[in-house]
Parts: C-alpha cells; sequence; structure tokens
C-alpha cells in the first residue's frame, strides 16, 4: 500500500520514545530497521504493477467517509521511494554500532523516521502545498538531527543551516501563494490547466525565480551553496549521509524538476538557466573539495558538486538526459551515503577527520579502505562501477543535443572528482602506517556491514546495469518525460 | 457583529502581546494565538483556504519553527551581533519597500483576475475534506517539532544532573 511510506514512518516515530523508556537499544533498533526494511520491500512490490500501468493513484477512506487523501505513484515517485527507503535502510544499520557513543538513541531513531516520513510525503503528493509542508516536515526533523550531537559546531551549523532553510522555504511558499493566486488551485494537474488557460507568462516567470532560488538553495547548488560544507560535516555520519545522499535531492532537485515538469514547462531559456546553473555548481565545487583537509567537508563539497552533474541531466530535458541524471541521483545517492559513513568508521575508529593526520590506515582497516575506494571510484565515475554509467549516459546526451561545451565540462569535472577521492584514499588509506595507528582495529559489525551492503550495490548496479535500467530508470524517466509532453501540448 | 469585536480585539491583544513579552517563548504562543484569530477572522470573510492555511501555517508550523529555534539557544547566553548583522534588517525593509513600491504593483496587475471564487466549503468541509493530507504533515511538523525538543534539551537535564 502506498500510503505506508508516510504511516509506517510516522507511527513508529510516534511510539518511539515511549518504547525508549524500557529498553533503551534493542527494541529501537530493531523497530527501525524492521520498518525500514519494510518500506525497501514494499516498493520492491510496486514495480511490477508501476510497469503494467504506468500510474497507481489511491484514495483513502476514514471511518467510512471519503476524506481527500490521494497519492499518485508513477515511475519516477517509485524510483525515488526506493532510492530513499534503500539508503535510510543502509544507514540505519550502520547506526546500531555508531550511536552507541552518543545515546538517546529511541529519540534520534524518531527524528530520522520523521525525516524519512516527511521525504516519502514529498515525493507522493500531487499537491504544491502539501509539497511545502512535507518539505518542512523532513526539514524540521534534519535540523534537530544535525544539531544531536550538541556541541557548538553542532549547534551553530544547524542554526545557519534553519535560518537558510527557512529563507529557501519562504521563497518556494511565496511562489506558490502567487500560483495559487493567479488559477485558484493547488493540484498540479488544475495548476497546469490554470495556467494554460491564463497564459501570464511574467509572472510565472517571476515564479520560477522564487522556485528557482528556493529550491536552488535546498540543493545547495552554486551560489546557494553556503549552508551546506558546515553543516552537512558537523552532523553524526549518518545524518550527513542522510542530508547529502537523500534530503538534498528530494528538498531540492526532485520538488523543483517535479514542478518545472509536471506543472509549470521547460522552456528553452529555463533549461539554458538550469544547465548553467548544474555546469557552475560542478566546476567551482569540485575545485572547491580539491583544498578540503576535513574529510567530510571535501565530501560535503563533492555533493554540490555532484548534484550539479544531476541538474545538468535534468535540465536537457532530453529521454536520454533524464535518464542518465535519475540514474546519476540514485548512484550519487548510495556512493555518497557509503563515504560518509564511511567518514563516519573513520572518525570512530582513529577519532580525526582531518586527512593530514591520517595515513596507512588501509592495512589495518581493509573493510573501511575497500569499501571508500569503491565509493569513491564510483562517484568519480570508474569503470565498471554505477558512477560510470551514469555520467556517461548523461555525457553522451550532451553529445546527441550537440551541447560539446558542456559535454566538455562535465568529463573536465569528473577527472577533478577522481583527483580529489584519490587524495583521500592515498592520505588516509595509503602509504605508512603512523605509529599512531598501529593498534587501531576495524569498525563495528554493523557499521562495517552497512559499508559493504552500499558497496555491493555500487558494484553490482554497474555490472547489471542494463536490466536495472530498464526496470528502474526507464519507467522513472518515461514519467518525467510524460509529464514534458503534456506540457509541450500546451505550448507554453 | 459582537463575534466580529471579539475576534478583531483578540487578534490586536495577542499581536501585541507577541511584541511586548520578554519571554522569546510566551511571544511565540501568542503569535501562534494572534494566527489562529486572523485565521478565523479570514474564515468569516469567505476566504476558507486563507483560513486554513493560516492556521496550519502560521499557527501550527511557524510555531514549531519559532519553539525549535528557542530551543537552540541557552539561557543567559550572551548574542554579540556583528554590525552587519544589525544593519540587515533595516536594509532590507527598505529595499523591499523600495522593490514593492516599483514592483509589485505592476506585477500584481498583470495576475488576472479569477473567473470565479475557487473556495468552497466550511471550515470543517475544507480542513478535513479538502487539505487532508496537510493535517497528516502537520501531524509530522508537531512530532518533529517535540522530538526535536526531546532531542535538544536531553544535555540540560544531565547537567542538572550532575
Amino acid at each position: 500500500m502506498v500510503f505506508s511510506f508516510i504511516v509506517i514512518p510516522l507511527l513508529v516515530a510516534a511510539f518511539l520514545p515511549l518504547i525508549g523508556k524500557f529498553s533503551k537499544k534493542l527494541l529501537p533498533d530493531l523497530l527501525t530497521n524492521a520498518a525500514l526494511a519494510f518500506l525497501v520491500f514494499n516498493s520492491i512490490l510496486l514495480v511490477k504493477p508501476i510497469f503494467n500501468q504506468g500510474v497507481i493513484v489511491q484514495n483513502l477512506n476514514w471511518l467510512g467517509e471519503k476524506v481527500n487523501l490521494q497519492v499518485a505513484l508513477d515511475g519516477f515517485n517509485l524510483f525515488m521511494l526506493f532510492t530513499i527507503s534503500l539508503v535510510s535502510l543502509c544507514i540505519s544499520l550502520f547506526s546500531i554500532d555508531y550511536l552507541e557513543h552518543y545515546g538517546h538513541k529511541s529519540t534520534f531513531y524518531a527524528l530520522f523516521l520523521v525525516m524519512i516520513a516527511g521525504m516519502n510525503g514529498l515525493v507522493l503528493v500531487p499537491d504544491l502545498f502539501s509539497i511545502y509542508l512535507f518539505l518542512e516536515v523532513a526539514a524540521v526533523a534534519s535540523y534537530a538531527l544535525v544539531a544531536f550531537g550538541l556541541g557548538y559546531d553542532e549547534l551553530e551549523a544547524s542554526f545557519k543551516y534553519l535560518m537558510l532553510s527557512v529563507v529557501a522555504s519562504a521563497f518556494a511558499l511565496l511562489s506558490i501563494t502567487i500560483i495559487f493566486g493567479m488559477t485558484g488551485s493547488l493540484n498540479f494537474q488544475a495548476v497546469a490547466q490554470g495556467l494554460q488557460d491564463l497564459g501570464a507568462r511574467t509572472v510565472l516567470g517571476v515564479c520560477v525565480a522564487f522556485f528557482i532560488m528556493g529550491f536552488g538553495l535546498k540543493a545547495a547548488l552554486v551560489p546557494f551553496h553556503a549552508w551546506l560544507p558546515d553543516a552537512h560535516p558537523s552532523a553524526p555520519a549518518p545524518i550527513s549521509a542522510m542530508l547529502s545522499g537523500l534530503l538534498i535531492k528530494v528538498s531540492g532537485i526532485y520538488a523543483l524538476f517535479r514542478i518545472i515538469y509536471s506543472v509549470i514547462g521547460m522552456t528553452p531559456v529555463l533549461s539554458q538557466l538550469l544547465m548553467a546553473l548544474g555546469t557552475v555548481s560542478m566546476v567551482v565545487a569540485a575545485l572547491l573539495a580539491l583544498g578540503q583537509k576535513d574529510i567530510k567537508r571535501m565530501l560535503a563539497y563533492s555533493s554540490i558538486s555532484q548534484v550539479g552533474y544531476i541538474v545538468l541531466g535534468l535540465a536537457l530535458g532530453t529521454p536520454l538526459g533524464i535518464a542518465g541524471a535519475l540514474f546519476h541521483l540514485f548512484n550519487h545517492a548510495v556512493a555518497k551515503g557509503l563515504l560518509f559513513l564511511n567518514s563516519g568508521s573513520i572518525q570512530h575508529i582513529t577519532g580525526t577527520r582531518n586527512l593530514d593526520e591520517l595515513g596507512g590506515l588501509g592495512k589495518m582497516v581493509p573493510v573501511t579502505a575497500g569499501t571508500n575506494l569503491v565509493g569513491a571510484l564510483s562517484i568519480a565515475g570508474v569503470p565498471p562501477l554505477a558512477g560510470f554509467w551514469s555520467k556517461l549516459i548523461i555525457i553522451m546526451a550532451l553529445i546527441q543535443a550537440r551541447e560539446f561545451g558542456y559535454a566538455l565540462v562535465a568529463i573536465l569535472a569528473s577527472i577533478l572528482t577522481l583527483w580529489y577521492y584519490l587524495l583521500i584514499q592515498r592520505k588516509a588509506f595509503f602509504g605508512r602506517v603512523s605509529e599512531k595507528w598501529l593498534q587501531v582495529k576495524e569498525a563495528p559489525f554493523w557499521m562495517s556491514a552497512a559499508n559493504l551492503v552500499l558497496a555491493l550495490v555500487c558494484v553490482l548496479v554497474g555490472i547489471f546495469f542494463t536490466p536495472i535500467f530498464k526496470t528502474w530508470i526507464s519507467p522513472a524517466a518515461e514519467a518525467l518525460a510524460r509529464g514534458i509532453q503534456q506540457v509541450l501540448m500546451w505550448g507554453l | 457583529m459582537v463575534i466580529q469585536i471579539i475576534l478583531l480585539c483578540g487578534l490586536v491583544i495577542f499581536s501585541g502581546l507577541a511584541i511586548l513579552l520578554k519571554d522569546l517563548l510566551k511571544a511565540a504562543l501568542a503569535l501562534a494565538a494572534a494566527s489562529l484569530f486572523l485565521g478565523i477572522i479570514f474564515f468569516r470573510l469567505s476566504a476558507p483556504y486563507a483560513g486554513v492555511f493560516e492556521i496550519s501555517v502560521v499557527a501550527g508550523l511557524i510555531t514549531v519553527l519559532f519553539i525549535l529555534t528557542i530551543a537552540l539557544t541557552r539561557k543567559g547566553d550572551e548574542v554579540t551581533e556583528a554590525r552587519l548583522v544589525k544593519l540587515a534588517f533595516p536594509i532590507f525593509l527598505i529595499l523591499f519597500l523600495i522593490i514593492d513600491g516599483l514592483v509589485m504593483k505592476s506585477l500584481l496587475q498583470k495576475i488576472p483576475a479569477l473567473p470565479s471564487g475557487p473556495e468552497r466549503g466550511t471550515f470543517g468541509e475544507v480542513l478535513w475534506k479538502q487539505r487532508t493530507f496537510d493535517l497528516v504533515a502537520q501531524v509530522g511538523v508537531i512530532l518533529a517539532g517535540v522530538l526535536a525538543v526531546l532531542a535538544l534539551f536531553r544535555k540540560k537535564e544531565e547537567d542538572k544532573d550532575e
């Protein structure tokens, strides 16, 4: 059932603080992971119906009375739900051991599940105002999770994140308000129809600008990226993985492109503007990542750069570009989740994230070193790992659309990516072991297991690229492309 | 008429309290109460959507954000703001007024008038039957706010124990 993606995490989150009173570890661990495993299973079960029917619309009755609880599931939503559920499950497995020194597991898991419910809700609702509300559900939970460590840095980063995120939400809400004022509706289909009838291009242009500012801030696109390199490294490792792997994509990229493709319509000017923003993010953030000494800060800049690739592909608007971008979205979510979790393992093992202090850890912690290498090479686009295929498709789509300049920049940025990831690998894991690290041991079981699962996904998706692309990515890209066709027909 | 006066007085009193109260938490709650009155006034002026949004966003969601922000601060902390930050609000206000005066009027004129009133139904119908999903999200926001306060205040309790 589609509603379970929102209801189950919320229900478990509501009971967890009570359960935490008499079981501090076992039950919170078990319940959270079971709920997320169920969501992964549920999303896999929904593949077949979506493959056959294209779209599933579900209405909910409440005590026999029909209420307006409607969700519309298409290939794009399902793809996002699967990505969220899978990466969240691995992150929550990692948290079993990682959270031991933080304590208060039940509160952490409850906030974690509310954030997931917010993201799932955002993905499922076909209504502009509900998008804003679920955006806030995920955001409020994430502010608290960033500050969960309660140190000075965490609180400062959370406050900065909160302030900029509120500005982002305000821009999005302003735009939604203007659209509601013009069309008298908030439902995607009705708004799209209303905008078609009105043809108010100037006002619509202002709305699009506000959406780009609002969701651009959420997605941390350059020049709206200032908050991310502070917020993501300060959070506990599982939350950094959630924010970089999922939240910026769902509340930034998904929301922006869903509204553009299903409601407003992509125009050549908008496409060029977003492609330029994506390219600038890709290059500037990659250059900034090169100079970082803190692993998590480097990974945070890398997230901005990789989001640039996704925006470039989606903004191109061709079926191949969209498919490549969505595939890269999945690959980046998995690989960046893995790398942030790995950085948590490194910090857990050594007590530091400073690359200058590390060195030669590969011999002492082979699982962490190996999984880190897989994640790094996947994001950098080295064959046969998953990231290689998605970057290849984006570059092929750019060449097919005769955007040779963008294709060249994408290739060059990929080389920069490989450069800074090899820097991490060389400084942290290769070379001679410093005497300081001779006694270090591999990360605890669940932390290593979660890293291994994510690394395995990077490898297997790369090897079984063709069937996975056909089953998951193509229906998602088709669902978005259908949105484009509808809007293009109106001549907007 | 009497109800209208009571609602307007409530709005003014609670708005005033929101500014005058020195305790930030009480000020935030007073603002929420003011929004509640405003929401009811919107509804009585035949704008149920605006009423529902005012109550759900300002009285519900924004209050959660305020309480969360207050939770992130510590009692007795010195607030040393840079001069730039102190200047930011007046500069922003002046810029907003200039942009508002120059752009918004002409922009608003370009928004075509709606052919008919889009909002129908009683408060209950709008809230329960038309915007039901918003309620689920509200529950999520309030739950997140409560959990956030639980998470962020936990150290203070430990300090007290020590």
